[in-house]
């Protein structure tokens, strides 16, 4: 691209000196100053919780009885890796992340293709497409409640078509179903904007290269597969660990559906937190299931700071 | 020159019938996704419009039979909807005047200042953007309730205002990258301080920016659920977010004043990230996308 630039000599033209780069200005005491509040406000309200939230998982609180707190060591953890529960809210949080990414990043990129074609009433569609992505959670959660209840849920006139099925399914009390839509409800209210995001990524591939490949006899699949997806790939990259994280952080929607259930089939590692500590009280037990899903969540940003890194080197 | 006219009839002739049908196949295509996505939505306002003898009836009608607008005066009449509605205003409102000036004092050091600490700064906004909010509520619930500050207001508006910031941050950020540079060092060499700079130049020229920063800090305060669920408990202080499942759980809310309750909820955040939704975007992804 720069060098189709540099060619036709419009670069030229418009700054015939290099321009220096943006952060070209004496340093100062004044960054400093601005990123101080900045820094001591995050520290205070996010880092030293978390803090806290670790040095508390080495210990027993009881907040009800007003005792101070006793030093227990590692005891909260021995608990934790022994219980069995604390596998399976591992193995349910994977299994809800990875289908969220499918199904959400999937139907983000089947329409931004099918968005990226040429129709009428195009700008239409595309808001149109964007309005779930702009609701709020709880009100998509009360919207869904009602289209899934048993009595008079809209989607049980679909469910009837399936032959063999006579009654009206308890949606959410069948572990497998439960999954299934908060699964699809998560996906149904992300997808748009990974949609958005790919339709920008897909605007920028130079169209000379799709003329040149038709031109060389390349059929749509291979135009898709070797034009496509390999000028997209990192925005795609990006777009999983982003959802990754998104859904790994999922709690509105998972404990207005389920609450974790039915008997733990959506308790995800974030649900489980919640429940141990405001359902059971167990305040030094749920930190030490935080401590496992902070470890988790630091893993994750950690590859969205590779991956940005490496897009940052690409574009330069 | 025979070969040629053949050719040129076969490209010519073909193209008639395909490309029809592949306009409409396209046009099918839209319309089945775009109604399968905004079908909730639809059936939302159905729900809504609809008087129940209608909606509670299996299988419920797929167009609205009839409409009424009792419910709104009767859901205001039967739940302290303005009371919730009120705190979540309140809420909303501090989150987003705090939020937006941190955010104007970071969004500049990130964009046209250059210093030691920047790509570190940076890093550490990524990461607690990136942070899931249960990791924060049991600790801060237990700081709060040795603070006394548990069923406060304010002290809830501080903890949306600092998950809101990151992205806030990121979304200036981007705004104040297309000041011309040449315009502020012009301004520098004319005697403009740093701070002059910022405040006559990049903030009046960054308005939509501004306005997408307060949207966005505004509207995650008055979404947000769980903090709000686990730091107030007594009813005068409930916010929309967490009323909203009360009505639920009582269970004798008819459904078009559920549905009405819903609507009246999201109606402005809907509107406002949707006029802004290309500067959210870019914030969301930590400006590596361009939305």
């Amino acid at each position: 691209m720069s060098s189709l630039a540099d060619a036709s000599g419009t670069q030229d033209r418009v700054s015939p000196v290099k321009p220096l780069p943006r952060t070209r200005r004496r340093p100062h005491i004044l960054p400093y100053a601005l990123a101080l509040p900045i820094v001591l406000y995050e520290i205070a309200l996010i880092v030293y919780p978390i803090a806290q939230g670790i040095y508390g998982s080495f210990q027993q609180i009881e907040l009800a009885s007003n005792s101070p707190p006793t030093w227990v060591g590692l005891a909260n953890y021995q608990r934790m890796f022994s219980d069995p529960d604390f596998w399976q809210v591992m193995k349910t949080t994977l299994i809800f992340t990875v289908l969220v990414i499918i199904v959400a990043i999937g139907t983000g990129l089947m329409t931004a293709l099918l968005f990226n074609r040429d129709f009428r009433f195009r700008s239409v569609a595309r808001a149109m497409l964007m309005l779930p992505w702009a609701f709020p959670e709880v009100p998509v959660v009360m919207i869904f409640v009602w289209i899934l209840s048993p009595q008079f849920g809209v989607v049980n006139i679909l469910a009837r078509m399936i032959p063999g099925v006579t009654e009206n399914p308890q949606w959410l009390q069948i572990p497998i179903l439960a999954m299934g839509w908060v699964v699809l409800i998560s996906s149904w209210k992300a997808f748009p904007f990974y949609s958005l995001v790919i339709l920008a990524a897909l605007q920028s591939v130079p169209q000379e290269i799709y003329e040149a490949a038709k031109v060389d006899g390349a059929t749509p699949l291979q135009l898709f597969w070797h034009i496509t997806i390999p000028s997209i790939r990192t925005t795609l990259e990006l777009l999983v660990v982003l959802a990754s994280i998104f859904s790994f952080k999922q709690f509105t929607i998972i404990y207005l559906m389920t609450g974790g259930g039915p008997s733990g089939a959506t308790e995800t590692i974030v649900m489980r937190i919640f429940n141990t500590a405001f359902r059971f009280y167990d305040y030094s037990y749920a930190t030490a299931f935080g401590v496992a899903g902070f470890i988790v969540s630091l893993v994750i940003t950690f590859f969205f700071i590779s991956l940005q890194s490496r897009r940052a080197e690409e574009r330069a | 020159m025979a070969q040629i006219t053949t050719s040129t009839r076969t490209l010519y002739r073909r193209p008639k019938l395909v490309p029809t049908l592949r306009k409409i196949a396209l046009y099918i295509l839209v319309a089945g996704v775009s109604a399968l996505t905004i079908f909730p939505i639809y059936w939302m306002l159905v729900s809504t419009f609809q008087p129940s003898k209608f909606t509670l009836h299996y299988p419920p009608p797929l167009f609205p039979q009839e409409i009424t607008f009792n419910q709104f005066a009767e859901l205001f009449a039967n739940h302290p909807i303005a009371l919730w509605i009120r705190n979540s205003f309140l809420i909303a409102t501090m989150s987003m005047l705090l939020c937006t000036s941190l955010t104007v004092l970071g969004a500049y050091a990130l964009s046209s200042l250059r210093w030691k600490g920047r790509s570190m700064f940076g890093l550490f906004l990524l990461v607690t953007q990136m942070l899931p909010e249960i990791l924060i509520v049991i600790p801060l619930y237990v700081i709060y309730r040795r603070l006394n500050v548990l069923d406060n207001l304010p002290a809830l508006s501080v903890v949306d205002a600092a998950f809101a910031l990151p992205v806030c941050i990121w979304i200036l950020k981007g705004v104040f990258d297309t000041v011309p540079t040449e315009v502020l060092d012009a301004a520098v060499v004319d005697g403009c301080t740093e701070i002059g700079v910022l405040w006559r130049i990049v903030l009046p020229v960054s308005a939509p920016g501004l306005v997408a920063v307060a949207v966005v800090s505004f509207f995650s305060a008055w979404n947000e659920f769980l903090f709000a669920v686990i730091m107030l408990s007594s009813a005068k202080f409930q916010p929309a977010s967490v009323g909203l499942t009360t009505l639920k759980a009582t269970g004798f809310t008819p459904v078009e004043q559920y549905m009405a309750a819903g609507l009246i909820f999201s109606i402005l955040p809907v509107l406002f990230y949707l006029i802004m939704q290309r500067y959210i975007v870019t914030g969301l992804t930590a400006g590596a996308v361009k939305g």
